[in-house]
């Protein structure tokens, strides 16, 4: 059998266990099930390894980036179309997508310029409650909310910027949190924004269709509402996603490592240290409100109670798990840190306990994460020059 | 006669009631290596600290050229053509060489949105010219290193990693280099290496004008033209090196002597 | 504002802030010996509290029925227990990422904190409501008008200054406080000198922490009642307070615990929705941080270049 045969075989495998795996985590119930899928992923994983098939597919990703990324995005689209009428799972995979175009965000800020940010679930909060407001008040069509509801984040960010510019390491860090239990304590004792009940949010609507209307695919067959909400989050995180690594896989990458590597050297070569912090302030909270936003429309009511700080450790949970600064990490450590929970019903009551000792022992044992970030090329190497 | 294209004028730097440097006069020739010299804690780094803009003098006056940069920020003086390195390393070790010479290089750097996201054809370009120039700045070092070009940093040697400091601050093509104790951390051999690649340096670049802090003499004595002495803050002699080491002050400064 | 309510606010005011002071002077503590910020901090104020809540139920379960007995029983335990939870976090979290980012430290230490949330909220029976402290302290009241001061509340003002005074004497006076400072000086050249690093940093956990406990019980005993998540406020409060105050110096710490408990108060008389008072003071809090970066008794630290 040839090589390039070996690599599609592979690459036609890993892109089935792709589409399987998220598709039977999120329908089966059973907890023998769930084990015992969790069983098989781990040893199909072993069995790529051993047989030499997540190489291949690793030189034919680096080869051909372009198709890779085509394929990769079609992974989550197939599996959304295949749940395409299971609302729980659908919501899911949404949340999912969702979490990580935050994380995403929060791996340009902390992973990348070193600027700490402890409220996440903070500015995604600002993206919801804009949401809600911006579509009770304002005749904006909804697909333009959300890129509002972005500006939003990054507008009321902004007040932290002279602080934090000013502030360095444990100084910087409580700003941050000082903003996060600030910005949770102002919903709660703020009436016109609802209080602790919080806010109905009308739903996602493009060229008239509602979102929220089932769509009906043939004589009986309808799919479940949410499977618009999870093709538009998929959506938004792949964009957020080829925003990041690009920018990694840049000169605007660079600097901002320099920036959080040494700061002082930086500045010596030049380095608009301040600017650079603004910038990465501002673009990871638009996205995190951007996705706030979606995430408002798909549920439908926001309360303040989802916007805590144990959810801003969540997030930073995530992008440690996944291995700081590394774009391709947040995926699986959102599926693990998210998924897990609601499937495992024996860990849900102890999840907060199990993803805080899981980070202790990574930070202990393995703080580069599951999938240590790799050295920067900037293009695929072997192509010229 | 040429303005000289650094020079100092009164500099004065004061630390709360300590006086670090105390109106220093220096002046520096294009294509000159001047030795800066002085005991621990004599004020040589703080006058790199000051020409970069790291620390505000208190009085007196910098210029590159005719360009006055006193009390200007890192990135200004940086335009002005003045690079250095630092007395610990601080070459980012995470990141590859190739990096660490572009973050020397940034100045040159396309940083415009469009060309960094959309138009990455361009941008392979711009990276294409600088990994040619990166590699060709390494090699005039040491061949070996040109080759290693994209691992990271932390993998090198100590005297590579020297080597990649040095290139870092020669990449952008400064006017000035301030090299602060390069032999730290070196053994006997990698000094005498450096001090070689740094004679080569000079003879590829004659218009470049260097400024040396070092505690190694020998290294002083072999490639400096002409020494400041510094001790607490105050210039207390200048001229050849045979000549200043012989200088009264400077033995009392360095040993102690009556 | 009638003289008598006023004086209800400041004696308030007071205790927030000896409560408040208590935790800021441990992250002090802790910052000063080994330049970390442990974030578990307002968790192991809210350990104590249950510490000394389950051993005053154990001594009543015993027959113990003096109340002076129950509360030295209970503050005992409280010590105890918090002492060698503060000394385990510094051998087993705090130390062996010593060479790490400090940015991990502080995150290792949240987790513990949600840990130990969390280990409460589970596992102490029907831990997630929250619970009733025992009156334990006589409760003789003089009042005058609006303004009543209670025995009890002026006794808790007391042993936490006392306790202030006490650590404060402990760090200046003694040749354990003298290895504090050393460590804190500078480790390298302690550890020459023959001081015992790691013990040294244990200790000093184990005092801060210890400290911990008391504001725990002091809280329990005045508001009378405790719950799992009181120490997530707790922590944050006695964080900002060490922070605004200057990272590493005590009386950075005291001072930054009454101006917190200050502006607490401010904010809920200014503000006739009393509910304001925390955003009014995090807001206030940044703006500090703002206008004096590193605290308002900075912190001695030069970059070396």
């Amino acid at each position: 059998m040839s090589g390039c045969m070996k690599t599609g075989i592979a690459v036609m495998l890993a892109l089935a266990a792709g589409i399987a795996f998220p598709v039977l985590l999120l329908e089966i119930e059973r907890q023998w099930e769930i084990a015992a899928l969790g069983a098989g992923a781990v040893a199909v994983l072993v069995a790529f390894r051993l047989t030499g098939a997540t190489a291949r597919i690793e030189a034919a990703a680096r080869a051909q980036p372009r198709r890779a990324f085509a394929l990769s995005l079609a992974v989550p689209a197939v599996a959304a179309g295949l749940l395409y009428d299971a609302h729980f799972a659908l919501l899911m995979l949404a949340t999912v997508a969702l979490y990580v175009t935050v994380c995403l965000g929060l791996t340009l800020q902390f992973g990348h310029a070193g600027v700490v940010n402890f409220a996440g679930a903070a500015f995604f909060g600002i993206g919801c409650y804009a949401t809600a407001v911006l579509g009770a008040h304002t005749p904006l069509p909804p697909l333009l909310i959300i890129p509002a509801a972005g500006v939003a984040a990054a507008l009321l960010g902004s007040i932290l910027i002279l602080p934090m510019l000013r502030t360095r390491g444990h100084y910087a860090a409580l700003i941050t949190i000082a903003f996060g239990i600030l910005f949770k304590t102002f919903l709660e004792v703020n009436d016109t924004l609802g209080g602790p009940q919080g806010l109905k949010v009308a739903p996602m609507t493009l060229f008239g269709w509602s979102f929220n209307d089932p769509i009906v695919l043939g004589a009986g067959v309808e799919a479940s509402f949410y499977l618009a909400y999870a093709a538009l989050s998929i959506l938004l995180a792949a964009f957020s996603f080829v925003l990041v690594r690009r920018m990694e896989r840049s000169w605007l990458g660079l600097s901002l490592d320099a920036v959080r590597l040494d700061e002082t050297a930086a500045a010596v070569f030049g380095i608009a240290v301040a600017r650079w912090k603004i910038f990465v302030f501002t673009l990871g909270n638009f996205l995190a409100g951007m996705a706030g936003s979606v995430y408002a429309m798909m549920t439908g009511f926001i309360a303040p109670n989802n916007f805590t700080f144990g959810d801003s450790l969540i997030l930073v949970s995530i992008v440690i798990l996944g291995g700081l600064g590394n774009a391709f990490g947040v995926l699986p450590a959102a599926l693990l840190l998210l998924v897990l929970p609601e499937k495992l019903q024996v860990i849900q009551e102890y999840r907060f306990l199990l993803y805080a000792l899981l980070v202790i022992g990574i930070l202990l044992f393995r703080p580069q994460g599951l999938l240590p970030r790799p050295l920067r090329t900037y293009f695929v190497p072997g192509k010229s020059a | 006669m040429t303005a000289p294209v650094l020079s100092a004028r009164a500099l004065t730097v004061k630390f709360g009631g300590l006086t670090a440097l105390d109106a220093l006069e220096l002046s520096l020739e294009a294509g000159e290596l001047l030795g800066l010299i002085g005991p621990n804690g004599s004020g040589k780094t703080t006058f790199f600290n000051c020409v970069t803009g790291l620390v505000r003098p208190a009085a007196g006056r910098v210029a590159v050229g005719d360009v006055d940069i006193t009390g200007a920020a890192p990135g200004a003086v940086c335009a002005a053509g003045v690079a250095r390195t630092f007395q610990r390393s601080r070459l980012c070790l995470p990141l590859t060489v190739f990096d660490n010479l572009m973050i020397g290089n940034h100045r040159q750097l396309d940083l415009g949105l469009w060309t960094n996201l959309v138009r990455r054809d361009r941008l392979r370009r711009q990276h294409d010219e600088g990994v040619e120039a990166a590699r060709q700045l390494l090699a005039a070092f040491s061949p070996s290193l040109a080759a290693r070009l994209f691992e990271a940093a932390a993998s090198l040697t100590m005297i590579d990693r020297r080597r990649v400091e040095v290139c870092r601050a020669l990449i952008g093509r400064p006017r000035i280099l301030l090299l602060d104790e390069p032999s730290a951390g070196m053994t006997h051999d990698e000094t005498r290496e450096f001090m070689d690649d740094l004679l080569a340096v000079r003879e590829r670049m004659p218009e470049l004008a260097v400024i040396l802090i070092e505690h190694e003499m020998g290294l002083i004595e072999r490639v400096t033209q002409r020494c400041v002495v510094l001790s607490y803050g105050e210039k207390i002699a200048e001229g050849g090196f045979r000549e200043v080491a012989a200088h009264a002050r400077v033995r009392q400064a360095y040993l102690g002597e009556d | 504002m009638d003289p008598g309510l006023a004086g209800q606010f400041i004696l308030n005011g007071l205790m927030l802030g000896v409560i408040y002071a208590m935790v800021a002077v441990g992250f002090t503590l802790f910052f000063g010996v080994l330049d970390v910020i442990k974030f578990s901090h307002g968790d192991v104020v809210m350990a104590g509290a249950f510490a000394a809540l389950a051993s005053y139920a154990g001594l009543r379960h015993a027959g113990v029925e003096s109340s002076i007995a129950l509360l030295a029983g209970a503050c005992l335990a409280a010590l105890a227990v918090t002492a060698v939870l503060g000394a385990a976090i510094a051998r087993f979290l705090v130390l062996p990422l010593r060479r790490s980012p400090p940015l991990n430290t502080l995150l290792i230490t949240l987790m513990l904190g949600l840990a130990l949330r969390e280990a409460v909220r589970l596992f102490y029976p029907n831990g997630s409501n929250p619970k009733p402290f025992p009156q334990l302290l006589p409760t003789d009241a003089y009042a005058m008008g609006n303004f009543s001061l209670r025995a009890d509340s002026l006794i808790l003002l007391a042993t936490g200054i006392l306790a202030i005074v006490a650590v404060h004497l402990l760090i200046t006076r003694t040749r354990l406080g003298l290895a504090i400072r050393a460590v804190a000086q500078d480790p390298e050249t302690a550890r020459v000198m023959g001081v015992n690093f790691e013990r040294v940093v244990m200790l000093t956990f184990a005092l801060g922490s210890a400290l911990a406990a008391l504001a725990g019980v002091t809280n329990g005993l005045y508001y009378n009642e405790i719950n799992f998540g009181m120490g997530l406020l707790l922590g944050v409060i006695g964080f900002s307070a060490a922070v605004v105050g200057g990272l590493g110096n005590v009386y950075g710490a005291i001072l930054g615990g009454f101006l917190f408990a200050l502006l607490q108060t401010a904010g809920a008389v200014w503000f006739s929705v009393p509910a304001y008072k925390d955003v009014f003071a995090f807001a206030a809090v940044i703006l500090i941080m703002a206008w004096k970066p590193t605290g308002l008794i900075a912190e001695k630290s030069v970059e070396r270049v």
